[in-house]
């Protein structure tokens, strides 16, 4: 049986890992290498690492960071940042991703999509949504929450898998960094919408609310500072989740 | 001296993630896209993470296919890792007019799950053991195929190892499935040493 996955996010910029509220007043939070090695020896099954600052300084995410913490681990890396074309793609995967999310670039150019999973196929391309909530549903946010797409963040993610996108990384803008627990209307919401693998991220708060993410209907849940500051282990976490009759990798 | 295993670079794969992973195991890594290289390797990997029909098509481009066919012929090992294996068989529903290498007998087929791709760990079934591996695949060789040695469950099996002789495949990814993984590719560079040695 396929186990529910829970995901461990580096968001890094400059080399460190760092964790903000809303995507805003970052702080510092640790080695990349360091922390990348303590989740995974703590049973974490994925880890996502997103440079938060590449697409707004118009370069692509940190390859040296990359390279370093896919080199350690022995779980799948998925990375983000800063990706404009299919060549982001290449040079990503060379620096040892296995998956690449999208964001700012699939926005501007959804067919980026279609052409990256022709030459990768699907199940390498991840599709990022940073999403609010706003009268009536949620909408979509490109270059690091900073500017608002006109797009609904659930149609955008049926659209975005029809054109080739293999998973779905939704982050709640509004819970990202608050411990306030994942927005689980948001994760309910695009699970009905997509047969594509989701993963929840933004609002982790303790072992409970991982199992609450999954029990919504998402096939990951990610979470960040939770971690890193250690307010629970993966352990702990996995051990909730099973407890909920969530299937989960021991 | 460490056992050289040589990775066939086609344009689309996760081959750093890969490198990475053999080295852990213990071997001598290189990358290769020209028909010498491949003719002189002592074992072979055709890594995962690309469309088949983009492997076929870049394989044939670099005239790989005859060297690679030979270099099974000649016993050496090889392993296909998820569309790597898949490019071992006949052909495949993800590019109807691509043909396979056709070194496993039958057809990759779109698997039937309840997501799609399937995405994440689950269970190799094999030998009455059933460690974890991780996945990321829409497309897999049904169970039935003859060269089948290991199912995986996700709304049908399918088959998610194949073997025979030294031609190995794998449609999960070991360079990513944990301890299960690292000792899959630790067995597959003591075999490309023992060819050193043979």
């Amino acid at each position: 049986m396929l186990a529910r996955r829970i995901i461990a996010c580096l968001d890094v910029r400059d080399g460190r890992v760092v964790k903000g509220t809303k995507f805003l007043d970052l702080r510092d939070a640790g080695d990349p290498l360091a922390c990348a090695q303590r989740y995974v020896d703590g049973g974490v099954d994925e880890i996502v690492v997103l440079d938060v600052s590449a697409t707004l300084e118009e370069r692509i995410a940190s390859l040296r960071t990359i390279a370093a913490v896919a080199e350690a681990v022995d779980v799948p890396v998925t990375v983000g940042g800063g990706v404009r074309g299919v060549e982001d793609f290449a040079r990503l995967l060379d620096a040892g991703a296995d998956k690449v999310a999208v964001n700012s670039a699939a926005v501007a150019d959804p067919e980026l999509l279609s052409r990256a999973a022709r030459r990768f196929g699907n199940q390498c391309v991840v599709l990022s949504i940073d999403a609010r909530r706003v009268a009536g549903g949620y909408e979509c946010y490109t270059h690091a929450g900073t500017r608002a797409a006109p797009r609904d963040a659930i149609a955008w993610a049926r659209e975005a898998q029809q054109l080739g996108a293999g998973e779905i990384l939704l982050t709640s803008i509004d819970r990202d960094g608050t411990r306030g627990g994942f927005d689980l209307e948001l994760i309910a919401a695009c699970a009905r919408a997509v047969s594509a693998p989701l993963v929840a991220s933004g609002g982790a708060r303790d072992a409970g609310s991982f199992a609450d993410a999954l029990l919504a209907g998402a096939d990951a849940a990610l979470g960040a500072s939770v971690f890193h500051d250690a307010d629970c282990t993966i352990a702990e976490v996995k051990r909730c989740c099973a407890a909920a009759n969530l299937a989960m990798r021991t | 001296m460490k056992p050289r295993v040589t990775i066939v670079a086609l344009g689309a794969a996760n081959r750093r993630s890969l490198a990475y992973a053999l080295a852990r195991a213990g071997a001598d890594v290189r990358f290769a896209d020209e028909p010498r290289e491949i003719a002189a390797c002592d074992a072979l990997v055709i890594p995962g993470v690309a469309n088949v029909g983009y492997l076929a098509d870049a394989m044939d481009r670099r005239a790989l296919r005859a060297p690679i066919l030979e270099a099974i012929a000649a016993g050496r090992p090889c392993l296909g890792i998820c569309a790597g294996f898949q490019l071992f068989f006949e052909g495949s529903e993800e590019a109807p007019q691509v043909r396979g290498l056709g070194v496993f007998r039958g057809t990759v087929r779109r698997l039937n799950g309840p997501k799609s791709p399937h995405m994440g760990w689950n269970r190799v079934e094999r030998d009455g053991e059933a460690p974890w591996a991780y996945f990321a695949h829409t497309y897999a060789p049904p169970a039935g195929v003859p060269d089948a040695s290991a199912i995986t469950r996700y709304g049908e099996a399918f088959a998610s190892a194949g073997e025979r002789g030294n031609l190995r495949g794998v449609q999960f990814h070991p360079e990513r499935s944990g301890r299960y993984g690292a000792t899959l590719l630790q067995r597959f560079v003591a075999l490309a040493s023992n060819g050193d040695a043979g």
